[in-house]
């Protein structure tokens, strides 16, 4: 029910407009969405772009046929409408003019039952057989004369009487109450010359037989039309579909055997295209298998002979050690030389055996026999004891170790023994290659993740050793010797303890600006890490592009693949954002 | 670039079947000319004959009246635009305007010359217009017997305005007259043909044309005429064109090429040859004529050969002339004229007053008055190829028996005659049986046509036409039509021509003979003094055969006569006479054809 309100109410018309922009919202929204929808259905899906392509250019074909064939068939009833009318109004003027010619006067009583008689005569007599022609004599000084009798005023257009008063056969077709209904009609004009001037003959044909067959005609074709599109796009999709199928089939066993799902393979079904393509899809999906499990294999074998060699060679060394513990032992009664071979020999087995312990450790992390045993733990003493066991290196390379600890103990459910070692190997190598510059170690929490970094000022690294230097074996310089006591496989187990936490093990480094390195451990075993407490890059961290000028402003700007770039901003390019 | 084409490819795909539904017959276009039309082509021009005056600014009344009186002729739908010119506007609604639908018929009269005047004041001129009615002209062309009595009418003439434009009527008679001159002056008159009751002969039947119709008009006249039906007074005796034959609209044509549509029920063969001949005798054109029924062509006529092929009457041979001479019939020898041998056997030929011969086929048919010793007539009939022996005579005998004469039918073992014995008038077959054929009044004399379905009686001594039917055996007479003629007392006549009649009478002072029509509106006097009255004439109707002038009679005023020139004829002009005879003079003159 809809109640009439006063259109004058401001309140009503502005409650209608908010009423209205609501709902043209909810309308425009919608159909964003529709079209949206329709956008991701239309990329995403081959049938129906096939399917909508074959429907509109068949459409445009048998459209443009369709008009053709109805076009010609409604030209050719007009025509013969016309020609057969057109002889109608020749034989009906030459016989009108013959009555005609006898009388000189239109006044004449003769003249006018001749008149009504040649009108009759013309139209066929009798009204029910003339198939609701109008035949009308009309002219200047006469009273114009129908058969069968009607109203001529409004069929007979005021051009078409000029044109035929004029003195020629013409004819229009129009639309008027013919017969007690409205219908199309053809009125073909002629004039027919009598001694006292000229009269006009008309015929009036209603046109509605050829009117419902062009009609016919055209619902025919249009229906005819309307079957063949549809037709068409059945038949595009039903031939897409046989062959989206496969590949949408293909697209399936490839996403699961890019999962690992490696035994999954496409039904072969006879001997077609499609069939050719499941074969060799599948002989590459074996193939593929084939070669993944060897490589798998070779894996395998190699960190078993890795794990095999470090233990089979931990028992000879323990009795090398033994003895080589007993001549160290008794090195003040040797020659000085011999002694001093006993401490190398004493250094060496150090190395050889702390080696032997990260490769062991290697391999118990590529066989998976690495466990976290992780219990709440207070990182600040853990800190603090790796600063104080390398107090003497660091004294003896002239680095002081800077330590940025909050006073709250730090707790963590991290594995202290996985921890203490990774922070080990981080300050060990920060103090390494500290050049005698200071080395800090920061430590920092948040709610979820505790984060401890470790910053020197020795020779930092190149771009792109950021990620190398955790590699097995990794050196800056190649050509340098290992000098110092590291294994070249500290970074990797470290990272590997990271890895065991769930946490990150990071590097940031600059050429001649040092580097710092960042383990970040969640808070609680087994939780995802989403940001860490502190920063990569060291606040004092030179810019890439050497800094902004003071006081200039930064441009930010879209940089490569999606990155921002960052840069001083050119002088007039600005914008002020207050807040 | 793809997505703008994709769109225009889909735009188009729903736009097509939307043209393709709006493409069809359209409600309206613009005017199409498709060539010049006819031009106007050579319009058929008048009739040659002049047309009626005009109203002239003569100051003289008789003239006046004389033109007013032919004003009305010519074609019927101007007549009263004509006649009304001549009259004041003011006294112009004295003339009755005609009836709606209904047909202006013209009162035919014969103005008593000279017209009486007489000056009324200055400028006002009474002219009282002594007439006899002649008759009633009527839409299709047929003059009737006249209905008014009136013996005189009055106009009242005044000066027109503006006042050097003559004259004008300012009281009239509420008729529209026409002068007999002048009917013979604008009209043509023009022969129609009718079938007679068994389909056997053509009758003519008499109209009158205004001369200024063009042909095709006469012709889509006469093809009315014959479709709506004879004249009044000859219906009787002659059929009708089939019932429902209609002309549809106008006859066309020109170039002796002729089109005649026709509604015709039950058009067979039988009636459309019928009808062919009847139209072919009746249209005043030659050439072909296309005869339509219901638009369709079924038969084309050559109009001479269909003529030709279809006399209305069967062919004459050269009349002979015969008198009575000594109680017998003698043959005539005039100029070079062929002389007939008697066609009575002798035996036969004897006190005989008067005779009528007739030839049918090969055999003659005669009929002869014969006078007994007691001074009583008797009809002797005989028919038989020449000369005639056996006759039969009638069973009473008469105090006087007229001329008799023979109805020229078609039907040679039946013929009739007719013959007027003591005032009455009598048929009688070939076997002199006689039986009366009542008609109103004392009958003097009868006279056949040509046809043989028209005769003309004198009953109480005026003149009629009766239209006469002979069905099977039964001679059937129909009502007497009266002409109106100058001459009183008339005594004699018969046909002159096909349809001319001749007749003698009294014109009031003295005896003459005088010709008129079938309908007696145009009368001529050929002879204005015959000395005594006229007891016997007979004429030869079939017009000039052989050496025979045409509109040839004899007659016997005490003496016989004839015309071409008028003489006597002379007693040395009567062939066979017996050497013994007594001499003496010949009487009742005829022809045999």
């Amino acid at each position: 029910m809809v109640t009439a309100l006063p259109p004058d109410s401001p309140t009503v018309a502005s409650r209608r407009l908010h009423a209205a922009r609501a709902l043209w919202r909810v309308l425009a929204a919608r159909a964003g969405r529709l079209a949206a929808s329709a956008h991701q259905t239309w990329r995403r899906s081959l049938q129906l772009r096939v399917v909508t392509i074959t429907l509109v250019a068949s459409s445009l074909l048998v459209g443009g046929f369709a008009y053709l064939i109805a076009d010609k068939i409604t030209s050719i009833l007009l025509e013969s409408a016309q020609t057969d009318v057109e002889l109608r109004l020749q034989h009906g003027s030459d016989y009108a003019g013959k009555q005609f010619r006898t009388f000189n006067q239109p006044q004449e009583a003769q003249f006018q039952d001749t008149l009504d008689g040649t009108v009759n005569y013309l139209a066929g007599g009798d009204p029910t057989q003339t198939n609701g022609v109008v035949v009308v004599i009309t002219g200047a000084g006469i009273i114009a004369r129908t058969s069968p009798a009607t109203d001529i005023g409004p069929l007979i257009s005021p051009q078409l009487r000029t044109s035929v008063a004029a003195g020629n056969v013409a004819h229009q077709i129009d639309t008027g109450t013919l017969g007690g209904r409205r219908t199309k009609y053809l009125v073909y004009g002629s004039p027919v010359p009598t001694n006292f001037g000229q009269v006009e003959l008309y015929y009036v044909v209603p046109l509605d037989r050829q009117d419902a067959a062009a009609r016919d005609a055209r619902a025919t074709v249009v229906a005819t039309g309307v079957a063949l599109v549809l037709l068409l796009g059945l038949l595009a999709a039903l031939v897409t579909r046989l062959v989206v199928t496969p590949v949408r089939v293909a697209a399936r066993t490839a996403q699961r055997l890019s999962a690992g799902l490696l035994d999954q393979r496409m039904v072969v079904n006879g001997e077609d295209d499609l069939a050719l393509l499941a074969a060799s899809f599948n002989q590459m999906a074996t193939n593929l298998q084939r070669q993944i499990l060897r490589l798998e294999e070779m894996s395998r074998l190699q960190r078993r002979f890795t794990s095999d060699v470090s233990h089979e060679l931990r028992t000879p060394l323990t009795t090398v050690r033994m003895a080589a513990d007993l001549i160290f032992a008794e090195r003040d009664g040797f020659d000085p030389a011999v002694a001093r071979s006993a401490e190398l020999l004493q250094a060496e087995l150090d190395r050889f055996e702390e080696l032997l312990t990260d490769l062991l450790e290697i391999s118990r992390f590529d066989a998976g026999f690495a466990m976290l045993d992780a219990e709440p733990t207070d990182l600040v003493p853990v800190v603090h004891r790796v600063t104080e066991r390398l107090a003497g290196l660091a004294e003896r390379v002239g680095v002081t170790i800077e330590l940025d600890l909050p006073d709250p103990p730090v707790i963590a459910e991290v594995d202290p023994r996985r921890v203490e070692r990774v922070l080990r190997n981080l300050v060990g190598n920060a103090v390494e290659h500290g050049e005698a510059k200071p080395v800090l170690i920061t430590l920092g929490v948040d709610q979820s993740a505790v984060a401890i970094t470790v910053r020197d000022h020795g020779v930092g690294l190149k771009p792109g050793e950021e990620k190398l230097v955790f590699n097995r074996f990794w050196r800056a310089d190649p050509s340098r010797a290992r000098q110092t006591g590291g294994t070249g496989l500290g970074l990797s187990i470290s990272l590997e303890d990271a890895r065991l936490h769930g946490g990150w093990l990071e590097a940031w480094g600059a050429p001649g600006k040092g580097a710092q390195f960042r383990l970040t451990l969640p808070a609680r075993a087994g939780d995802r890490l989403t940001t860490s407490p502190l920063r990569l890059v060291p606040a004092d961290a030179p810019l890439p592009f050497g800094g902004p000028r003071d006081g200039g402003l930064l441009a930010i700007g879209p940089g490569s693949d999606g990155a921002l770039a960052i840069g001083p901003a050119e002088s007039g390019d600005r914008a002020q954002v207050t807040s | 670039m793809r997505r703008r084409l994709l769109l225009t490819m889909l735009l188009a795909g729903m736009l097509l079947p939307a043209g393709l539904v709006g493409c069809g017959i359209p409600d309206r276009t613009e005017v199409l000319v498709d060539g010049r039309g006819p031009a106007a082509g050579a319009g058929s021009v008048n009739g040659s004959g002049s047309q009626p005056p005009t109203r002239s600014t003569t100051t003289d009344a008789r003239e006046y009246i004389n033109d007013y009186l032919a004003a009305a002729a010519g074609e019927r739908d101007g007549a009263y635009d004509r006649v009304k010119k001549f009259i004041a506007p003011e006294a112009q609604r004295q003339l009755k305007k005609k009836q709606p639908g209904g047909d202006i018929e013209l009162t035919v009269v014969r103005p008593l010359q000279p017209l009486d005047t007489r000056v009324l004041a200055e400028g006002i001129t009474r002219v009282t217009v002594r007439v006899q009615q002649v008759g009633v002209l009527r839409a299709d062309g047929t003059l009737a017997a006249p209905v008014a009595g009136d013996t005189q009418y009055e106009f009242k003439l005044g000066p027109a305005e503006p006042a050097d434009q003559g004259l004008w009527i300012t009281e009239l008679p509420d008729v529209l007259l026409l002068s007999d001159t002048a009917l013979g002056r604008y009209y043509s008159t023009h022969t129609i043909y009718f079938w007679n009751t068994d389909q056997s002969r053509l009758v003519p039947d008499w109209r009158y044309l205004p001369s200024t119709l063009p042909d095709e008009r006469r012709v889509t006249e006469v093809v009315k005429w014959l479709t709506s039906g004879p004249s009044e007074w000859l219906a009787p005796g002659v059929n009708k064109v089939p019932p429902g034959t209609a002309p549809i609209n106008n006859a066309t044509g020109s170039d002796g090429r002729w089109e005649v549509n026709l509604t015709m029920p039950a058009a067979n063969d039988d009636r459309l040859s019928r009808l062919a001949i009847q139209l072919a005798w009746s249209l005043p054109v030659t050439g072909q004529l296309d005869l339509k029924i219901q638009n369709q062509k079924r038969r084309t006529v050559d109009l001479r050969q269909e003529r030709a092929a279809n006399p209305v009457y069967p062919p004459l041979r050269a009349p002979e002339r015969f008198c009575v001479y000594d109680a017998a019939i003698h043959p005539l020898a005039i100029g070079n004229e062929p002389v007939g041998s008697v066609p009575v056997a002798p035996a036969a030929n004897r006190n005989v007053v008067s005779a009528g011969l007739s030839r049918a086929g090969d055999k003659v048919l005669a009929a002869l008055v014969v006078t007994r010793p007691d001074r009583k007539q008797l009809l002797m009939v005989g028919a038989g190829p020449a000369p005639v022996a056996e006759f039969h005579s009638s069973e009473k005998p008469f105090r006087s028996i007229g001329r008799p004469i023979w109805l020229r039918s078609l039907d040679a073992d039946h013929p009739f005659g007719l013959v007027v014995a003591d005032g009455k008038l009598y048929r009688f077959d070939s076997g002199a049986g006689m039986s009366e054929i009542l008609v109103p009044g004392p009958v003097t004399a009868v006279a056949a046509s040509l046809d043989g379905h028209r005769i003309a009686l004198i009953i109480n001594g005026a003149l009629y036409v009766v239209p006469v039917s002979v069905d099977g055996g039964l001679v059937s007479v129909g009502q007497p039509r009266q002409l109106v003629t100058r001459l009183t007392n008339i005594t004699a006549v018969d046909w002159y021509a096909e349809n001319q009649l001749v007749f003698a009478g009294s014109d009031g002072r003295q005896p003459a003979i005088y010709q008129t029509t079938v309908d007696g509106a145009v009368e001529y006097a050929l002879k204005r003094d015959t000395g005594a009255p006229v007891s016997h004439l007979a004429a030869f109707p079939g017009g000039a055969v052989g050496p025979l002038p045409a509109m040839s009679f004899m007659y016997q005023a005490t003496l016989a006569y004839r015309n071409n020139p008028f003489e006597k004829i002379e007693r040395e002009q009567v062939r066979d006479v017996a050497a013994n005879a007594k001499a003496s003079d010949p009487t009742a003159p005829f022809f045999l054809y």
